[in-house]
């Protein structure tokens, strides 16, 4: 009885001097600062740019009460995604503040999982309407605002401004033609100035085929025109043959110069490559263009809402002028928009053709089962492209999927 | 002969048997329990496993206050007798609200007043529907369509049992998915697991050969099993690839495949290129044990036959694959179970595109990626009960001695 005891106490006092050693391995800034901080706790991925370790850092130095703290998450969306809805799932306070990716919003809202932020802006005095359009779509569920952008993100369409004609060149950016003109200037233009293809786009059966058909269907509004438009680029000789088997990944060959046209979002912009800028132009989609990117919002089971709020709104507003000048983000906070620091970093901002694409968003479907209506509309989609549906039980399949 | 342990015997065994329930029964038995639910985490309504009324008392509270605070909004546009009756509305909403303002979780209500408050809210969203079309004419700030949503969030608070018994079991057998995730499977296990025995038992006849060199060959063949299949999956995708893979390229000019980007994209190329990377990875596994299984017949029975005078292929067929047969069915066995619940090749060859889908991933992405752990269970219970039925065929129909009594 004695040596289980001596065993038991042994073990507590392990514990203890454990539980200490984390305590004090966890606050050392606490105890260098006069009064105590709040933590709060920011899950996002790891940022190629020092922007938003500069914009935990501003925050933290423009304030006293609050101490955020960057959970860093994996940078695999897919596994981000899964760790974030365990831990969500099981109720626990281990973020404060969430940065998930636009589709999630409305699984997590759904869920329960992140609160809304209505009430809140309304008290900091911000409008939706100072916001990214598309993305604030995103992150509206059933009347609630649940999140507001942490960087947005969009599909752009690249084209060759050396080889395409200046009249067609200004159809293009003023966004003055159809997925059919787009089509037959593929098939014209392939070919010239060393181009091996027309047109390259994502056709493949994963996420990044769900946002071409939001653009081919306009936002979901002409699904039968939008999938026989996309077919008709699929089977199309200004298209690469195996185009049903094209990510991002490979449509970033257009840099090299193998194509004309290109349907990416504007990292692409970044990749290497042996054009110079004066070669490459941007213009908006035909359909809209389908906005990505990542939002921010607060866990429901936040020890400190108030504090979570604080840092997301400033993050959101601005923060936004260091994720856009430090960083290589788009601003999601339109004010953003028109600061000097803002434009001169980002040449893009101020291509007409680039505007003309931010002020042209469409959302993919908010659900709250947004896996399963992804994966209707990638199974569904990718078969009628690959001939092996019909157009009619793919438009009703599609439908279906988004009335989940 | 079973002997009867003792009881201090047995108290050595219990630290097993507390292992077993924790790793292997209590699993089982929660994805059965789930299995009995309609349970997906993504959706508030069936977010637990519920077996009587329910009320999401936080929600309720959380729409009621959006409600009445948009419709305040909206009422400072309204005059008169509407102007009235919506802001009666706002104080009966708030009044049916208020005992739940302190709860913080779902709580168990009794199923009357629950759907007393829901009748009572579909009341107010005709009369507010009735209101905003009358004044349809106003700028609202935010209208009717907000409202609608609300009010749908709210009959969603009023939680039902959604327990659904064995009606998620025969859901399972009319879904098309699952069978053609069935199907896909098996034809995957059989194909790929039929190359593998004859290459398997042809390697593992050279590399029983006593010859100079023996050592190289064998560790060299069991290079592929060595690397993990994620990887060998990402080399094997890289090689089929359209643009740029050597393998599609050769397919395509010796003309098996019509083009080069066929191999991935069409079905019965990925089909191909899946077992092609499975048989290719595993075929050094099923050598290995059938080469254990060679090295325990008795070469005197060799020298008997080659003095009675028989031929090397009298020899296989009459002394080495009789012989062979107990090791036969356990490396089949094991290959056919193993290649059954096929799952990271198929996932980084295709993603389960191009009809490669099998159970594994139909049950992954149910699960992880719709929330949808109650029919997931289902489906990963099937799988279960389709292992069983193989293992049985193997035991029972061919006979294999895999777990012997004696």
């Amino acid at each position: 009885m004695k040596k289980i005891m001596a065993v038991l106490l042994a073990i507590m006092m392990v514990l203890t001097l454990g539980a200490c050693g984390s305590n004090n391995e966890s606050a050392p800034q606490e105890e260098a600062a006069p009064t105590e901080k709040i933590v709060i706790k920011f899950a996002a991925q790891g940022d190629s740019t020092p922007a938003t370790q500069q914009s935990i850092d501003d925050f933290n130095a423009s304030q006293d009460k609050y101490e955020v703290v960057w959970e860093d998450m994996s940078n695999d969306s897919g596994a981000m995604k899964d760790a974030l809805k365990t831990s969500l799932s099981a109720g626990s306070s281990d973020y404060d503040v969430i940065s998930m990716d636009v589709c999630w919003a409305g699984e997590f809202a759904a869920a329960g999982y992140i609160t809304p932020i209505d009430e809140m802006l309304q008290a900091a005095g911000l409008k939706i309407s100072d916001f990214n359009a598309g993305s604030m779509a995103a992150a509206t569920y059933n009347a609630k605002t649940y999140a507001l952008p942490f960087f947005p993100d969009l599909g752009v369409l690249f084209f060759r401004k050396d080889i395409v004609s200046e009249e067609d060149a200004a159809k293009l950016v003023a966004g003055d033609y159809t997925w059919a003109d787009l089509q037959a200037m593929a098939e014209t233009y392939k070919g010239q100035g060393d181009t091996t293809e027309g047109y390259l786009f994502q056709a493949k059966q994963g996420e990044c085929l769900v946002c071409n058909a939001a653009e081919f269907t306009a936002g979901w509004t002409d699904i039968e025109g939008g999938l026989v438009a996309f077919k008709a680029l699929t089977d199309s000789e200004g298209t690469p043959a195996d185009i049903l088997n094209y990510a991002e990944g490979e449509t970033e060959k257009f840099m090299t110069g193998a194509a004309v046209f290109a349907r990416n979002w504007p990292y692409m912009k970044g990749c290497e490559t042996t054009l110079t800028d004066d070669q490459i132009g941007y213009a908006p989609l035909p359909g809209g263009s389908c906005v990505g990117g990542w939002l921010l919002g607060i866990n429901k089971n936040s020890a400190n809402p108030e504090g979570a709020f604080e840092f997301l709104k400033y993050l959101a507003t601005e923060g936004q002028v260091v994720q856009a000048t430090v960083g290589t983000h788009l601003p999601g906070y339109n004010a953003a928009l028109e600061n000097a620091d803002v434009l001169g970093a980002n040449a893009m901002l101020t291509d007409a053709g680039f505007q003309k694409a931010l002020a042209t968003t469409v959302s993919r479907p908010v659900s709250s089962a947004y896996g399963e209506a992804s994966d209707a509309i990638q199974i569904n989609v990718h078969a009628y492209l690959a001939g092996d549906a019909e157009l009619a039980d793919t438009v009703a399949a599609v439908e279906a999927a988004l009335a989940k | 002969m079973k002997k009867r342990i003792t009881f201090t015997q047995a108290l050595f065994l219990l630290p097993l048997l507390i292992l077993l329930g924790i790793f292997a029964v209590y699993p089982i038995v929660t994805s059965a329990v789930y299995s009995l639910f309609d349970y997906r985490t993504n959706d508030q309504t069936v977010a637990g496993l519920y077996t009587s009324n329910k009320f999401n008392a936080p929600l309720f509270v959380e729409d009621c206050g959006y409600i009445t605070w948009y419709l305040g909004d909206d009422v400072t546009l309204l005059e008169g007798e509407d102007k009235q009756k919506a802001e009666q509305i706002i104080a009966e909403i708030d009044e049916i609200a208020a005992p739940y303002k302190e709860v913080n979780e779902v709580v168990s209500i009794d199923g009357d007043i629950s759907q007393n408050v829901v009748d009572k809210m579909t009341s107010y969203q005709e009369e507010l529907k009735a209101i905003y079309t009358k004044n349809s004419d106003k700028q609202f700030y935010n209208g009717y369509e907000k409202l609608e949503l609300l009010f749908n969030e709210v009959y969603g608070c009023k939680i039902s049992s959604n327990f659904t018994g064995l009606s998620a079991y025969v859901q399972v057998l009319k879904d098309t998915r699952f069978g053609d995730s069935l199907k896909t499977t098996l034809i995957f296990t059989f194909i790929s697991v039929f190359f593998e025995f004859i290459l398997g038992l042809g390697l593992a006849l050279i590399m029983n050969k006593a010859m100079k060199g023996i050592g190289a060959v064998r560790t060299i063949s069991l290079i592929p099993w060595a690397i993990p299949t994620a990887v060998s999956a990402l080399m094997w995708s890289y090689m089929y690839d359209g643009s740029s893979g050597i393998i599609a390229k050769i397919f395509a000019d010796i003309g098996l495949i019509s083009a080069p980007e066929a191999m991935l994209l069409t079905g019965s190329g990925a089909m191909t290129a899946a077992i092609l990377a499975d048989v290719w990875k595993t075929t050094p596994y099923m050598a290995l044990l059938l080469l254990a299984g060679l090295q325990t017949i008795d070469t005197g029975l060799y020298e008997s036959a080659s003095i009675d005078g028989a031929g090397p292929i009298t020899t296989f067929f009459k002394i080495t694959l009789p012989l062979l047969k107990p090791s036969i069915l356990v490396a089949l066995l094991f290959r056919t179970l193993d290649a059954f619940r096929v799952y990271d090749l198929i996932a980084v060859l295709t993603g389960g595109a191009q009809g490669t889908e099998t159970l594994s991933i139909y049950a992954y992405k149910l699960m992880i990626g719709q929330s949808n752990y109650g029919y997931g269970s289902v489906v990963v219970l099937a799988m279960a009960i389709c292992v069983g039925i193989i293992a049985f065929i193997f035991v029972k129909v061919l006979g294999a001695e895999l777990l012997s009594d004696d």
